[in-house]
């Protein structure tokens, strides 16, 4: 069955096989609460949410957290070692500085004013909490929490054994399939011309995140500026990918990888995604595909 | 056949290999489990105990019947 | 799968990245034991049916009608709040037939059986309750049973935990069990000269139960039981068995999953050996075939081998000390084989099983000259089960 809402900044699909209809029903509620939970409790748009507290105290004094909240921060710790920086919470705050709807390119002064308040490496955090040492930093957990929810839901629905079950938040997926004969079959949309799949995937016990700038970038001249920024320069990549969707275990780490990518020289970022050795495809600024994903 | 019975376990356990919580959807199976059907198991052990000297599969053994 | 497929050998920054993730909550909760998520109730009722003695091995020469039993069940587990679930079972049996009740040598010395003449009628009635407690690491349960029929009254407790290991790999169970037990014979249609008699059975269960890989599971285990009181089947004419008999099993079983055929083998193998001198090999093998979504089929196979105890013959002559002539005690081989249906309408699974037995003539390793009572058998059951 399919349970369609809105959350996460996107249209959200939940599709269920259980052995039947009310059943399935009452698990997609459940793992709908688990989205909403995560969402309520990350968001930068809510004052009531950990991060809104955590950006609230930056410079001023540490905020208590739970496991979860710690173990996020582990996470992007891991993942900020891992891709030589790149992967940065904190890097939400340049934001700022760039109007992707005027289409004009930020003032220089600005970014690097902005900078200083980015800096991952001098976050202090611990089993119990987290301190941002300079007032005017901010955690931005959009880089793991919508990905942790797919995660997170998709345990839910396997903890109360359906047969199957697919988790869609805004484009990134997870899906499991008790049955190795139905797997799911998922088309990775072209990043310029939505309605057509660059490639068909199928999953049956993994998850697929995509990273694109299929929208929100400047365009000036022939120069286009995406508004996935470089935490170290405060500027998009040079010569970034348009697209990266990677095939992984669980969605945090497909989401991650994906935008790690996107940080990277469009020929670094091929290189490093053929050594992390999981399926992947990307779609440079030229339009052509690589990947073992590609031409499937 | 006691030593055979051990020394295969051994072989069994050395080739285990990690098996993450995403990938356990199919050793969650019906088919996988020790015992599907409690009521079909219950009443095969039954026919069984009755009519041969011996009894017991898994678990201890329970109540009496005077089983003929 | 091709290159879709997950490679095992991760670079270093791949598996930092997912030992990293899985310490987060939503990844740890796979491995932690909770109550079914819904509640489900179940009836089931089955048919057994002996084959007749052959009229050539009773002493009267007139074929004989053997056991017919027909059986009910019920069962319907529950679980309440986060942690607990409760069980109840229930069964009604109602057996009719002859049974052997002793064996002479006929005039061409050949075993002759002389069965217990006309039809007994028994009705038996057992229920059973059942707790359950999840916790993080597994499971502890705790069960009383209690069966009543004429002539047999049995009141047993169990209690049982099963833990799984920090990696979720493996788990291990331990079982206990206590059954006080009441005999009060009737004086019906096999003559007998007990009128009151106990006994008890102790018994203890340890097991292992360890995941190989995505597809495969194995376990081991490994039991005692101990039953002490009137062993002796007070329905046969010469019968004195001792009053005390321990018991050993030890237990494997495996199961592997295979993708392309869809389907499941299911492999269990018990030893048995007690000291009555009886001594036991059963081999079970199923293969479990999914048809598509609903429909599962399984074929499957059974040995059974057992050794004399050493009190048994074939034909009892009061020596004083132990016999018995109860060819239940003898040696022999049984092979049985069968077929199981399943099919799935919804929350509904129905399921009907056919099963025939046969005790083996004779070139198995323990058979000597089989007992003439030595019993074939039909058994049959079809039941339901239903998910609220």
């Amino acid at each position: 069955m399919k349970y369609a809402f809105k959350a996460m900044g996107g249209p959200c699909v939940f599709r269920i096989k259980a052995r039947s209809e009310h059943i399935a029903y009452d698990h997609a509620q459940a793992a709908h609460e688990e989205v909403l939970r995560l969402e309520r409790r990350y968001s930068r748009y809510r004052e009531d949410s950990i991060t809104s507290t955590i950006n609230a105290s930056a410079g001023k004094n540490s905020v208590s957290i739970d496991e979860e909240t710690y173990r996020l921060l582990n996470y992007a710790d891991t993942a900020f070692k891992v891709s030589g920086g790149l992967f940065d919470l904190t890097s939400g705050v340049l934001r700022r500085c760039w109007d992707f709807r005027s289409q004009t390119l930020p003032n220089q002064d600005e970014v690097e004013r902005t900078l200083t308040r980015v800096g991952w490496a001098g976050v202090r955090f611990s089993k119990g909490e987290v301190f941002l040492p300079d007032i005017g930093m901010e955690i931005d957990f959009g880089g793991v929490v919508k990905e942790y929810a797919v995660d997170a839901a998709l345990a839910l629905l396997k903890k109360r054994e359906v047969e199957g079950a697919l988790v869609d938040l805004a484009g990134d997926i997870g899906a499991f399939s008790n049955d190795p004969g139905t797997p799911w079959d998922i088309g990775i949309k072209h990043p310029r011309s939505p309605e057509k799949a660059v490639a068909t995937v199928q999953l049956a016990n993994s998850a697929l995140a995509s990273s694109g700038d299929y929208e929100r970038c400047i365009v000036i001249g022939d120069r286009r500026y995406s508004h996935i920024l470089n935490p170290k320069t405060g500027w998009p990549t040079n010569n970034a990918p348009l697209a990266v969707s990677i095939l992984a275990p669980n969605c945090l780490v497909a989401g991650s990888s994906a935008t790690i990518a996107m940080l990277m020289h469009s020929s670094a970022a091929r290189a490093w995604l053929s050594e992390l050795g999981i399926p992947w495809l990307l779609v440079d600024s030229d339009l052509n595909t690589y990947g073992t994903l590609a031409g499937i | 056949m006691k030593n055979s019975l051990f020394v295969l376990s051994i072989i069994a356990l050395t080739g285990c290999q990690t098996v993450e919580p995403w990938e356990r959807g199919i050793l969650a199976k019906e088919e996988m489990q020790w015992q599907a059907s409690t009521m079909e198991a219950r009443f095969r052990q039954q026919m069984f105990n009755s009519k041969e000297a011996s009894s017991g599969t898994s678990g201890a053994a329970g109540g009496g019947c005077g089983c003929n | 799968m091709g290159s879709n497929t997950l490679d095992k050998a991760k670079s270093p920054a791949l598996a930092a990245l997912l030992s990293s993730a899985v310490l987060l909550p939503a990844y740890q909760s796979a491995q932690a034991d909770a109550p079914p998520e819904s509640s489900e109730i179940g009836f089931r009722y089955g048919k057994y049916q002996e084959d007749a003695v052959a009229g050539g091995d009773t002493l009267s020469g007139e074929k004989s009608g053997r056991y017919d039993i027909d059986v009910a069940q019920f069962n319907l587990i529950v679980p309440v709040g986060d942690s607990w679930s409760v069980g109840l079972t229930g069964q009604w049996e109602s057996m009719s037939g002859a049974s052997p009740w002793f064996s002479v040598y006929g005039a061409d010395g050949q075993q002759k059986v002389i069965m217990s003449g006309a039809s007994i009628e028994d009705h038996r009635a057992e229920y059973g309750v059942e707790a359950r407690y999840f916790h993080e690491e597994g499971n502890i349960g705790f069960n009383y049973v209690n069966s009543k029929e004429d002539d047999y009254h049995s009141d047993s407790i169990g209690a049982d935990a099963s833990l799984n290991s920090a990696d979720g790999l493996r788990t291990y169970s331990l079982a206990l069990s206590t059954s006080v037990d009441k005999i009060t014979p009737t004086r019906g249609v096999a003559p007998t000269n007990t009128l009151k008699a106990d006994k008890d059975i102790h018994s203890i269960w340890m097991g292992v139960s360890q995941i190989i890989n995505d597809r495969s599971i194995f376990n081991l285990g490994l039991g005692y039981t101990q039953r002490q009181g009137y062993l002796t089947d007070p329905y046969k004419y010469r019968d004195n068995r001792p009053d005390n008999r321990e018991e050993l099993v030890l237990s494997g079983g495996y199961r592997h999953f295979f993708d392309d055929q869809n389907g499941a083998l299911q492999a269990d193998y018990r030893y048995f050996i007690d000291s009555w001198d009886v001594e036991s090999h059963t081999l079970e093998l199923a293969w479990v075939q999914n048809l598509n979504n609903d429909i599962q089929v399984t074929p499957f196979i059974r040995g059974y081998n057992q050794s004399q105890a050493n009190f048994y013959s074939d034909v009892v002559v009061d020596t004083g000390g132990y016999y018995s002539d109860d060819h239940r005690l003898s040696s022999y081989s049984t092979v049985s084989y069968g077929l199981r249906l399943k099919k799935n309408f919804g929350p509904w699974r129905v399921s009907a099983t056919a099963e025939r037995y046969e005790s083996a003539e004779g070139g198995w390793r323990y058979s000597q000259v089989p007992n003439k009572a030595l019993v074939d058998f039909w058994g049959y059951s079809l039941g339901f089960t239903y998910n609220f």
